[in-house]
């Protein structure tokens, strides 16, 4: 984890992926935005490949950067356009400051924090063979209520757009 | 719970568009994918033939009437020279209106291969179809040149006949091409016939119901499509068709896919008619002489053929000066044209344009 | 790092460099000149690839359509690729007022890296991978999700009606054949119990059967769900000629649309090697692979494939994109579905109970006869609706009008 190479590619993917957080809340675009969201996404991505967590890195940009994006794309297309701008919103200020205010907490947390010994602590091997393992096992029920979860979200997308008063046409 | 309610937009099909078969202009209104109206916006092609042919001779009209549905010129000649005809009382000799029928078959063979290979490339078979028609269009075409020297406006009727008799070399290449085109057509039903993915886009598509196609006066295959068995060579023979032995093929449907198929039948059909034709076809001069300046009687006329595309009808009224007081055509595209509307109204765009394919337009033909 | 058994087809002075490189320089020196040797190699296939792509498409379809392809350019048109890129280079470089200038030249240059990255885990011959994953098929889908993206952003850049319809078209398109995409994929993961795809191909050369004979389900789906996520025809909408002109990039012109073009062909090579990769064995030809560089072996394999696809695009029309949706979902959805219950059955009674080798013969003939009748059931329900009229007409000999209706009922008011 200290080979020169590897501390070169955490700075620079930091810098992508906080960089482009930023241009999220900055840009005036809604559209913009998200593509900004999804080129940090990206960055998780890669910060996930220098710890070497192969399976998540690929799920990620699957997932997130695949699939979240394109539903986030899909909402907006379904506002109109007048409420598409990234525009000011009221209490910015007092907001700001207790956006400030977490991310202080978190980062004064992160400082303090002891990362070889919590990293020591719980060992796992992150290849896709234990963490299909894990699911099966110790988390099992979470993930079978998330499956029911997805279904459910399936099948309440598909009455929400149904035609009214339309039985379902091939 | 609030509906989801996008506004409906217009969206503009044409005049440049690859497949509407023309300039022809479509203003479609969508409701999300769904047309809810479809206006029509013709005229792009207007070159005012109706007009023009009142300056001149019913002999300097014959070139007008391969323009008009450039794609069938043997058609609109025949139209027009049995109008004249018609309305002169001219007498065609024996041959010459037995090498009409042959010319008018072979034409009609064309036109489908066009309107068929057009239709499967609207439908998106990137125009291997439309190749393998075009090497028995090639043929044909090649049997016009042979004759009169032209592919495409052949200007080869005249009032009386035909202009030229046909050469030697034509009988050994008309033999070849009556033999093999059975097995060809036989060939393109077999593979698009029963294809799946065309019933897929063509079956319930655009569909014409029998009584809307007669109350909107439609002809052609539009009008054999929907299962009514009309066809003017069978109602009213003209040409010497009566002595033919035919069939008319009668879809089940109205739908696309139905018109393709008896747009394919009549291709055998027309095939047999010119097996006949040849079998049958006797000497003698192929025309009567007529005047350059023919004046017939003040009088008036409607003379119908069948074209490829529908009924083409000529309304001619004569003053006894040398060129026609009025001359019009009745377009079967035009014609067929009006119910567009009523077929396409609930459709999707990619249905309108397979639609408008199997309609078979010629704009040309609608605009003159 | 090792090198392979050196074989008769072997570069010496590259394996003399990279032992003179790892003996006299740092570490890390002999790993960066690999990758770069590695990458510009893979860059070089890809451009020829898409050069070759676009003549072999042009005569074949040319012949599948009773015409010669283009010979004027070179002999037999090999040239024709060049001339195209040469035409498309100098065209004048159109962009809309109206689009969004920041995002219209991202796109063409987005969708061309999930194409090459594709490349980057083959196994072309064992031990020469230039990326060997551990999570390659899960790499390959992610690299697909991306192309999709790209394609939105050309779509909504170009600010025009027709272009986002069809990025939308493309987008809904590419998330339904996702799904039986991952699907499939996952069987001969099953099978070769791991995700790296040399290592799928270790597991077909070990046993010495192709995993298209044990899934022939699969094989077929993902054939299917390739075509759609290509777009190519059948499944074509997104660039439908007729209809909306030319899709998500009707406003790029010159090399931005040559780029996506060329995105295209090279993605259809990208698919034909996974799937002669995952099912039919990669570089390994029964034993062959020792007399013949294994990657050209593999290169052929992968040419067949895209040759399949060619053919594909020059025969079938094409499907509207409520009939492309209602197939993914109702079709290849509930026959990956199934058939990933059966491989599943199949691989825990084959290693749970380890059972001999053997047992996969059986399997072969049990899954054929399943995929077969799941087929035609499948099959028939989904076209029962357009048999219920004959496909042929009737022929009539004499005219005959129906009484016509009342006046005032059918037509008008």
């Amino acid at each position: 984890m200290d080979e020169p190479a590897v501390i070169v590619a955490f700075w620079v993917l930091a810098a992508l992926t906080l960089g482009s957080a930023l241009m999220v809340a900055v840009v005036r675009d809604l559209i913009h935005a998200v593509l900004f969201l999804i080129l940090s996404f990206v960055g998780v991505a890669g910060l996930y490949i220098t710890l070497s967590a192969d399976f998540v890195a690929v799920v990620q940009v699957l997932i997130y950067a695949g699939a979240v994006s394109v539903l986030m794309l899909f909402a907006i297309l379904l506002t109109p356009s007048s409420a598409r701008d990234n525009a000011p919103v009221p209490y910015s200020a007092p907001l700001s400051a207790l956006a400030g205010l977490i991310g202080a907490v978190i980062i004064f947390v992160a400082i303090q924090t002891d990362w070889a010994k919590a990293g020591d602590e719980g060992r796992f091997q992150a290849t896709a063979a234990e963490i299909g393992r894990a699911l099966l096992d110790p988390f099992v029920l979470p993930f079978e209520v998330a499956s029911v979860l997805l279904v459910i979200a399936m099948v309440g997308a598909i009455v929400l757009v149904r035609p009214a008063g339309e039985e379902e046409g091939a | 719970m609030t509906e989801l309610r996008t506004p409906p937009y217009v969206v503009n099909i044409g005049p440049q568009h690859p497949s509407t078969h023309g300039v022809f202009r479509l203003r479609v209104t969508l409701d999300g994918e769904r047309i809810v109206d479809a206006e029509m916006v013709l005229g792009y092609l207007h070159r005012s033939m109706e007009k023009l042919a009142e300056e001149r001779t019913y002999t300097q009209n014959i070139p007008f009437t391969d323009r008009m549905d450039y794609l069938a010129a043997m058609t609109g000649n025949l139209g027009y020279c049995l109008a004249v005809e018609k309305l002169a009382g001219i007498e065609v000799p024996e041959r010459g209106s037995y090498l009409r029928v042959i010319f008018a078959e072979l034409q009609r063979i064309a036109s489908h291969c066009m309107a068929n290979g057009t239709f499967i490339n609207d439908c998106g078979a990137w125009q291997t179809p439309l190749m393998y028609m075009f090497r028995e269009r090639e043929q044909i075409l090649d049997l016009f040149e042979m004759t009169c020297g032209a592919r495409l406006t052949t200007n080869y009727m005249r009032i009386g006949g035909v202009a030229f008799d046909v050469p030697d070399e034509w009988y050994p290449a008309i033999e070849k091409f009556v033999r093999e085109m059975p097995a060809r057509i036989s060939e393109y039903e077999e593979m698009l016939l029963d294809n799946e993915i065309l019933l897929a886009r063509a079956r319930d598509v655009g569909v014409l119901k029998p009584e809307v196609a007669i109350n909107a006066s439609v002809s052609g295959p539009m009008l054999r499509g929907s299962g009514i068995a009309w066809d003017v060579r069978k109602a009213e023979p003209y040409c010497l068709y009566d002595r033919f032995d035919f069939d008319i093929p009668v879809g089940h449907n109205g739908d696309c896919y139905d018109r393709f198929v008896v747009r394919m039948e009549e291709m055998r059909q027309s095939v047999r008619i010119i097996e006949q034709a040849l079998s049958q076809l006797p000497g003698g001069p192929p025309s009567v002489p007529v005047p350059l300046a023919l004046r017939p009687e003040p009088g008036e006329v409607y003379a119908r053929i069948e074209s490829p595309k529908g009924e083409l009808g000529f309304y001619i009224v004569s003053d006894g000066g040398p060129a026609p007081y009025r001359w019009h055509v009745r377009s079967p595209s035009l014609i067929n044209l009006s119910v567009l509307k009523e077929m396409t109204v609930g459709l999707s765009v990619a249905d309108a344009i397979v639609t408008l394919g199997s309609v078979d337009i010629n704009v040309g033909e609608i605009d003159r | 790092m090792t090198l392979p058994v050196a074989a008769w087809y072997d570069f010496d002075p590259l394996r003399e460099l990279y032992d003179w490189l790892r003996d006299h320089t740092a570490g890390e020196v002999v790993y960066v000149v690999a990758a770069v040797v590695g990458a510009v190699g893979i860059l070089t296939f890809v451009g020829l690839g898409a050069l070759v792509n676009v003549w072999l498409e042009r005569r074949i379809i040319g012949r599948i359509q009773v015409r010669r392809g283009p010979n004027r350019v070179g002999p037999f048109g090999a040239l024709q690729p060049v001339a195209d890129a040469i035409k498309l280079i100098q065209k004048e470089v159109l962009q809309p007022r109206v689009s969004d200038s920041k995002l219209f030249n991202l796109p063409p240059i987005l969708v061309f890296i999930p194409a090459m990255l594709t490349f980057a885990v083959f196994a072309w011959a064992p031990d020469l991978v230039y990326a060997d994953l551990n999570v390659g098929v899960l790499y390959l889908l992610a690299l697909s999700s991306i192309t999709s993206l790209a394609i939105f952003v050309a779509g909504w850049s170009s600010n025009n009606k027709y272009a986002l319809l069809g990025a939308m078209r493309v987008i809904a398109m590419a998330i339904s054949y996702e799904v039986p995409m991952v699907l499939t994929l996952l069987a001969p993961v099953l099978f070769a119990g791991t995700m790296s795809i040399s290592g799928i191909v270790d597991f077909q050369r070990h046993y010495d059967v192709w995993l298209a004979f044990l899934l022939p389900v699969p094989v077929l789906v993902y054939a299917i769900a390739a075509t759609a996520e290509l777009n190519r025809t059948p499944a074509d909408i997104a660039e439908a000629e007729s209809e909306i002109v030319a899709g998500y990039h009707t406003e790029y012109s010159g090399m931005k649309f040559g780029l996506f073009y060329a995105v295209e062909l090279i993605n259809s090579l990208a698919v034909s090697g996974i799937m002669a990769s995952l099912f039919f064995g990669g570089y390994s030809l029964y034993g062959i692979d020792e007399y013949v560089p294994p990657w050209t072996i593999f290169i052929g394999k992968m040419y067949y494939f895209y040759l399949g696809l060619i053919w594909l695009r020059g025969t079938l029309p094409r499907l509207r994109i409520d009939q492309l949706m209602a197939f993914a979902w109702k079709m290849l959805v509930p026959l990956a579905l199934i058939n990933i219950a059966v491989v599943a059955l199949e691989v825990l009674l084959w290693r749970e109970l380890e059972l001999d080798d053997a047992v996969l013969a059986a399997y072969v003939g049990v899954n054929f006869v399943l995929g077969g009748l799941l087929l035609a059931v499948f099959f028939r329900m989904l076209t029962r609706g357009y048999y219920r009229l004959p496909t042929r007409v009737r022929l009539v000999h004499d005219v005959s009008v129906p009484s016509l209706p009342a006046p005032g009922s059918a037509f008008g008011p």
